[in-house]
């Protein structure tokens, strides 16, 4: 069994003392070669882990930015097949950049939950976050992947409110814990809830494994306030509006991704 | 088979952020029904507010011509024009009960939105209809209604633009301000206890129905059938007949065009298990899992997957789904309003143009109750415009 890249990568994180950097694309945008390309680019600037989001016509956990770049990316004729033979590709050219698919259960049972967690593991895809697939609905696709060698690790998300449902949640979790940072969905301009450093130092206190903060982050100094809770954290829609705006410019984006790094570990 | 699914159907495919607000949402529901002052609540305004029970008539010129008792169940005569009322009653009294002062819905067509309106008006609470732009300049007097019950009308603007894409912005919103917020969903769809909750405050025109037409005929009748969209109209009406195993339930879904080309809204007939709008049921989807869209002329049946309830239903056996053309829903609508004098909803007629099928292979004495799930006010729009030959708006 080969160690599973994210896990690999977040303990010469903390082994550095680093914070990790987790960025979100969808995948296919403005197409799958390009796809390609900036996640090469991401590993040569320093991202940590790769979310690659996978296109879904109701993306209902997300907010505008999103939603759109999924919508399009469907309309460029994006599917999971075509995503699976662009990660094959890379893994063959030698990249081995963490990275994670970000997709809605649908997608899975389509694909058919057994032949899904295979061709991950085949692939090398390293993990998952299914967003609309909470804790008590998980069984299926745990059972499916632990049947898996090599298989891709279900990230856990708590939220604002989990509460108590936190020990559940966190207690056979692997990878990194991903804290939602606000209520509702994605890309909500820094507007965390009201409560967020208590709340992510509680999830902090009884985590084994790392702990990341996602939803409306879009520059280093955003998560400042509770940088030395966290251990690193994550960025979507933001990250496809700056690559929508520079036309999917390779240098904008190295630069984007070196930037935050560097600020994020000051 | 765990609490919340029925077979393999139902679930709760959320966020997690709305775990809790499902767990809270299941106890004050629990609570609510086993408690016969809510009953009392609810059973006042349905009295006197909606103006239940609502009557079941034997169509005497249709069961002649069909040669079997048809009777309506006449959901049309509620206020509001349709049986969405039942369920948007319960519900908002729960969350008055749960000391929510807000409530949100979504809507297609509007008949839900002007429900829920309606409720929010009469008990005094803020609410926000959410509703696709392309629905909201098709149902322009809905949205009109709507806004002069005192509710907003916040237009969505994503994906298709239609009743699909309103809940998903409306499941966006809940899972953003739940904590003062209720959401009022108005098919037997949804995470659960949606679908139980909608089972629940429907369930009031089958139990009326079976105590009605055993005092008509001294016994159970052989069929009961019902419009399926979401599935809210008829689980209400199978609800108390599902226990009778000698009834035969049948579901009519939306053919549209005709199943045969792709234009449709039949998540039974060509629908494979899949999960949206926190359930998992049949859904119609693409070759890449994508939901696609549904198409029928009435735009109540316009929706792409079916209540979890009527999946197990179907799976089991218990009931049996078929559809029905735009076209014969259309010469049904026709036939009635000539016959009995009633001009039902473009829903409810795809139900009777099945009963007329069904009544073909029946005999005089056996019957038929067919859900009159809504008035055809709301259609004239989209009647006017298929009989003069222009196509349809919906």
């Amino acid at each position: 069994m080969k160690e599973n890249r994210i896990e690999k990568r977040l303990a010469q994180c903390r082994e550095q003392n680093k914070k990790a950097f987790i960025t979100y694309m969808t995948a296919g945008l403005p197409d799958m070669e390009m796809t390609a390309k900036i996640i090469k680019a991401q590993e040569e600037a320093g991202t940590d882990i790769i979310e690659l989001g996978v296109p879904f016509s109701d993306p209902v956990a997300d907010g505008p930015v999103i939603q759109n770049a999924s919508y399009r990316s469907i309309l460029n004729g994006t599917n999971l097949n075509k995503i699976f033979c662009m990660v094959e590709k890379l893994r063959e050219d030698g990249c081995e950049q963490p990275m994670l698919f970000m997709m809605y259960y649908n997608t899975v049972l389509y694909y058919g939950v057994d032949a899904f967690a295979r061709k991950c593991a085949e692939v090398g895809i390293d993990g998952l976050i299914i967003p609309d697939l909470p804790y008590e609905e998980q069984e299926e696709l745990q059972e499916a992947l632990s049947a898996v060698e090599d298989a891709p690790i279900l990230i856990q998300l708590v939220s604002p409110v989990s509460g108590k449902r936190i020990p559940m949640l966190l207690e056979n979790a692997r990878g990194f814990v991903y804290c939602v940072s606000s209520m509702g969905v994605t890309g909500q301009n820094a507007d965390f809830h009201r409560n967020v450093i208590q709340y992510l130092q509680s999830v902090k206190d009884v985590s084994k494994i790392p702990v990341m903060m996602g939803f409306g982050i879009r520059e280093a100094r955003d998560v400042e306030p509770m940088k030395d809770i966290i251990d690193g954290c994550i960025v979507g829609s933001h990250f496809i509006d700056l690559m929508e705006k520079s036309g999917y410019d390779l240098t904008a984006i190295r630069d984007y991704v070196s930037t935050f790094k560097r600020e994020l570990n000051q | 088979m765990k609490k919340t699914y029925y077979g393999e159907f139902g679930g709760q495919y959320v966020a997690e952020s709305l775990m809790n607000t499902l767990e809270e949402l299941d106890r004050a529901f629990e609570e609510a029904i086993a408690d016969p002052k809510f009953w009392e609540e609810y059973d006042y305004y349905m009295k006197q507010y909606v103006g239940r029970e609502t009557p079941l008539y034997l169509a005497e010129r249709l069961s002649e011509k069909y040669g079997t008792k048809i009777y309506l169940k006449r959901e049309d005569l509620n206020h509001t024009g349709a049986h969405k009322i039942n369920n948007v009653i319960g519900q908002i009294l729960l969350a008055r009960r749960m000391g929510k002062k807000k409530v949100i819905c979504e809507t297609g067509a509007g008949q839900h939105g002007v429900a829920t309106a309606t409720g929010a008006a009469l008990f005094g609470m803020e609410c926000t209809v959410y509703m696709g732009s392309e629905d909201i300049e098709r149902q322009h007097l809905n949205v009109m209604r709507m806004e002069l019950l005192g509710a907003r009308v916040v237009s969505v603007t994503s994906g298709s633009n239609t009743l699909k894409d309103a809940t998903n912005e409306a499941i966006r919103i809940w899972a953003k301000e739940a904590e003062d917020t209720f959401y009022i969903i108005g098919s037997a769809v949804g995470p659960y206890p949606y679908p139980k909750m909608v089972k629940e405050f429907q369930k009031v025109i089958s139990i009326e129905a079976k105590k009605q037409f055993l005092e008509a005929e001294g016994r159970l009748p052989d069929v009961v059938m019902a419009c399926v969209g979401g599935g809210s109209n008829s689980i209400g009406m199978f609800a108390d007949f599902i226990e009778e195993s000698g009834v035969e339930l049948i579901g009519v879904e939306a053919a549209g065009m005709g199943i045969e080309t792709g234009k449709h809204a039949s998540a039974m007939a060509l629908g494979r298990p899949g999960t949206l709008h926190g359930m998992r049921s049949f859904l119609l989807q693409d070759e890449n899992g994508n939901v696609q869209l549904a198409h029928s002329i009435s735009a109540g049946l316009d929706y792409p997957g079916v209540g979890p309830e009527h999946a197990y239903l179907k799976e089991t056996g218990r009931a049996i789904y078929t559809s029905i053309t735009d076209d014969e829903a259309m010469e049904a609508l026709s036939e009635i309003s000539k016959l009995e004098g009633i001009i039902p909803a473009i829903e409810s007629a795809h139900a009777l143009a099945y009963a007329f099928k069904k009544a073909k292979t029946m005999t005089k004495d056996q019957a038929i109750i067919v859900c009159l799930s809504g008035r055809g006010d709301k259609d004239m729009h989209t009647v006017e415009s298929y009989f003069s030959g222009n196509g349809y708006l919906n």
